[in-house]
């Protein structure tokens, strides 16, 4: 497994911003394995990419790709069956997986905060909204604020999200779905975090609702100038509010890149594909090609590149050794052996 | 709430007067009538007729049903046969105390070691302990009662002789007292109410107060004070203190044995429960917002897993009812369970319906109790409930 990784610890980690910003956020080769009764499922396979500060990064690929554990992993969240073999998660110039479990307490939530897939469940329904944001508060902020400064700081977020703060005391079941939602990231915002990991946030919203906590997220985003993880599959909902975009792939980022150049110029086939796969509204009129195939039992993942048994590109080389994620353009980067092959042109539907 | 209590109340007295119907009908479905029973066969068939009427006991069944009903409204529930003359009311009056109390505490014990056993168990999964709890919580759970109840006499009682082994007191050491039974029974009870009050009082406004440090201390000066109010009340009593030491000794047995059956469901339910709550996203939330562990297992995990606890209070009253007669009876503990056997052995027919009625009573209530728990405990209920 680890012979075919393609770069070594100490190299330089592939950032998707060409110039040189600073990375708030550093993951570095990152391997972390799911442990179960038949073997290990390789559930994040050699992973790096780094956020710079105030910038917004999408991670999309299929569901069951890895994304939530990479979130999992930098929360460290995971599961009892998960096992963290190898890499770095720097954060701020700490590697947060040398952090002893008291001490990575401490920093959840007042240096990462998450707001979760399906915020409907996010909340305990036994308790008002305002006791577990101010939970958070009260364990976070130093010295410990007074009920009042508690409250202030909560009707302050409210307003921000759009919020009545009249429902600070209401119970999660008064709230509807968007509330929730909303809430959710009052209560991220409320300890001020440096980076803020957003897994599939409007996932179970309506449409028109997701638009407007789409855009709650990007304004919030500015106003505090912190950094976003977004985690999503749909490649649509993180264009429209992503700098950034890592594409993953069977537990791999197989392209990385700012989300102008990645729609412009994708460089992978599997991020072609994805994008042939979505309909524009702005765009040509064209038919939609389907992505066949399905992704790979990360039980026994295919070998060299994962993506091989599915790519329209594939070759010998494709299964014998894996692709290096290169740096082909500045702040650019694929893991592809052909990627000079990979067409400007999406894909159209032959029959 | 008040209007939701009102609305229990009035569903459950007439749940209550079906109930009671089906009692008398039930009493009076036995074949043959009271009168065969107790009066001297040799008396003359005229006599006889005329006692049988002047019992009431010729009308249709209709007609002394209503009789039956409209008595009981004005509190007569008749006289006892077999404790002639007195009232069926003052006999059950004598022990519905003794039968509240051995409950009340068996059940919060179990409740409590229950809970804080199962939700500590589902939150250690796997391990020893584990096993040894679950395996120890199913035999209890399933043990034939009577059995486990003569055992733990036999063990307690007799090989250890740290307990009496049956009765509500002692009668040798009670022979020149100068109280009864239920006069210190009563101050007992009493005082524990006394005390029971404000430790509950003391919970509630500590939950109440957002600052950790005022809960802190309102915890601080309740929780002793309650101790300090019960020592006094029996230094002030010191005359009748010995006495009710002598009941509190016959009673800890029975309690503890009644205890150690019921708390072996309500730990398994707890476990199951718990490890349910604990797959909830709101865990994996607390989780990211660095709530400390012990937090998380208490005040988001514990705390939900408990609704399904309490409910289940509701469907075990049936078994603490029944446990009731079996504990009673074992033990010689003088209660209503004991009373109703007892009546119901020897054709006491008013004695038995009168304690049938009123474990129904006491049945209804611990409803009434529970739902008003489950509104308090579930912000779900209790706010649909207010629209």
């Amino acid at each position: 497994m680890t012979d075919t990784r393609a770069r070594t610890a100490g190299e330089e980690t592939p950032s998707p911003m060409p110039g040189d910003e600073a990375p708030l956020l550093e993951v570095k080769n990152l391997v972390m394995n799911y442990e179960i009764k038949t073997g290990m499922v390789s559930a994040v396979e050699d992973v790096s990419f780094a956020v710079p500060k105030g910038r917004s990064l999408g991670l999309v690929g299929e569901s069951g790709c890895g994304k939530t554990s990479i979130a999992l992993t930098l929360m460290q969240l995971l599961p009892n069956n998960a096992r963290i073999l190898g890499g770095e998660v720097v954060l701020d110039g700490q590697n947060l997986l040398e952090l002893g479990e008291e001490e990575m307490r401490k920093r959840r939530w007042d240096d990462i905060a998450m707001v979760f897939q399906g915020a409907m469940n996010s909340w305990n329904p036994v308790y008002t909204v305002g006791d577990q944001i101010r939970e958070a508060i009260y364990l976070h902020w130093e010295p410990r604020p007074s009920y009042d400064e508690a409250m202030a700081k909560i009707s302050e977020l409210y307003e921000l999200v759009g919020l009545n703060p009249g429902m600070i005391e209401r119970y999660p079941h008064e709230y509807s779905g968007g509330m929730k939602q909303r809430a959710v990231i009052a209560m991220a915002l409320s300890c001020s975090p440096k980076l803020i990991i957003a897994d599939e946030p409007t996932t179970a919203l309506d449409v028109i609702v997701q638009e407007q906590i789409l855009e709650e997220l990007r304004k919030v985003q500015h106003e505090f100038g912190m950094s976003v993880i977004y985690i999503s599959h749909d490649i649509a909902v993180i264009a429209e509010i992503t700098d950034l975009i890592g594409v993953m792939y069977a537990g791999k980022v197989v392209e990385l890149g700012s989300t102008r150049e990645i729609f412009a110029n994708p460089r992978h086939p599997y991020t072609w594909l994805i994008l042939s796969s979505t309909p524009s509204i702005t765009g040509p009129r064209r038919q939609l090609a389907p992505l066949e195939g399905e992704p790979p039992n990360l039980l026994d993942p295919p070998p060299a590149c994962r993506f091989h048994p599915r790519c329209p590109f594939a070759t010998d080389i494709c299964h014998e050794r894996e692709p290096p994620l290169e740096e082909i353009k500045p702040g650019h980067w694929a893991a592809c052996w052909h990627h000079e092959e990979v067409p400007t042109e999406l894909v159209t539907e032959s029959r | 709430m008040l209007k939701f209590i009102g609305r229990r109340l009035i569903q459950m007295t007439f749940l209550f007067f079906l109930f009671l119907t089906l009692v008398f009908f039930l009493l009076e479905s036995q074949p043959g009538d009271i009168t065969s029973q107790f009066l001297d066969p040799n008396i003359p068939a005229q006599v006889r007729q005329l006692i049988i009427e002047r019992l009431g006991l010729d009308g249709s069944v209709w007609n002394r049903w209503w009789n039956y009903i409209t008595n009981f409204v004005t509190g007569n529930l008749g006289v006892s046969f077999s404790q002639y003359p007195r009232s069926v009311f003052d006999v059950i009056v004598e022990r519905i105390p003794r039968t509240l109390f051995l409950f009340t505490f068996a059940t919060l014990l179990a409740y409590f070691i229950g809970f804080t056993l199962g939700k500590r168990v589902a939150w250690k999964r796997g391990g020893f302990s584990e096993h040894a709890v679950t395996i120890g919580g199913v035999l209890l759970y399933t043990v034939f009662y009577p059995w486990f109840a003569i055992l733990m006499i036999l063990l307690f009682g007799s090989y250890l002789d740290i307990f009496p082994i049956n009765g509500f007191i002692d009668p040798g050491f009670w022979r020149n007292a100068p109280f009864t039974g239920n006069e210190v029974f009563s101050q007992l009870i009493l005082s524990l109410a006394i005390a029971a009050f404000i430790v509950s009082a003391t919970a509630i406004l500590a939950r109440r107060q957002e600052e950790r440090r005022t809960a802190r201390l309102i915890r601080a000066v309740g929780y002793p004070l309650s101790v300090i109010v019960l020592v006094g009340f029996w230094v002030i009593r010191s005359e009748m203190r010995p006495y009710a030491l002598d009941i509190v000794h016959h009673s800890i047995l029975p309690i503890i044995t009644l205890a150690l059956i019921a708390f072996a469901g309500v730990m398994l339910l707890t476990r199951s429960s718990m490890l349910e709550t604990l797959r909830e996203d709101y865990i994996l939330t607390a989780r990211a917002k660095g709530v400390p562990e012990k937090d998380i297992r208490d005040r988001h995990a514990a705390r939900n897993a408990l609704l399904p606890v309490v409910t289940s209070f509701v469907l075990g009253l049936a078994f603490i009812i029944g446990g009731g007669v079996v504990t009673e009876t074992v033990f010689s503990w003088p209660g209503m369970g004991a009373l109703l056997l007892n009546a119901t052995v020897i054709e006491d027919v008013p004695v038995a319906t009168g304690a049938l009625a009123f474990i129904g009573v006491l049945a209804l209530l611990g409803h009434l109790i529970v739902d008003i728990l489950y509104a308090v405990l579930d912000p779900r209920i209790r706010i649909a409930g207010r629209e």
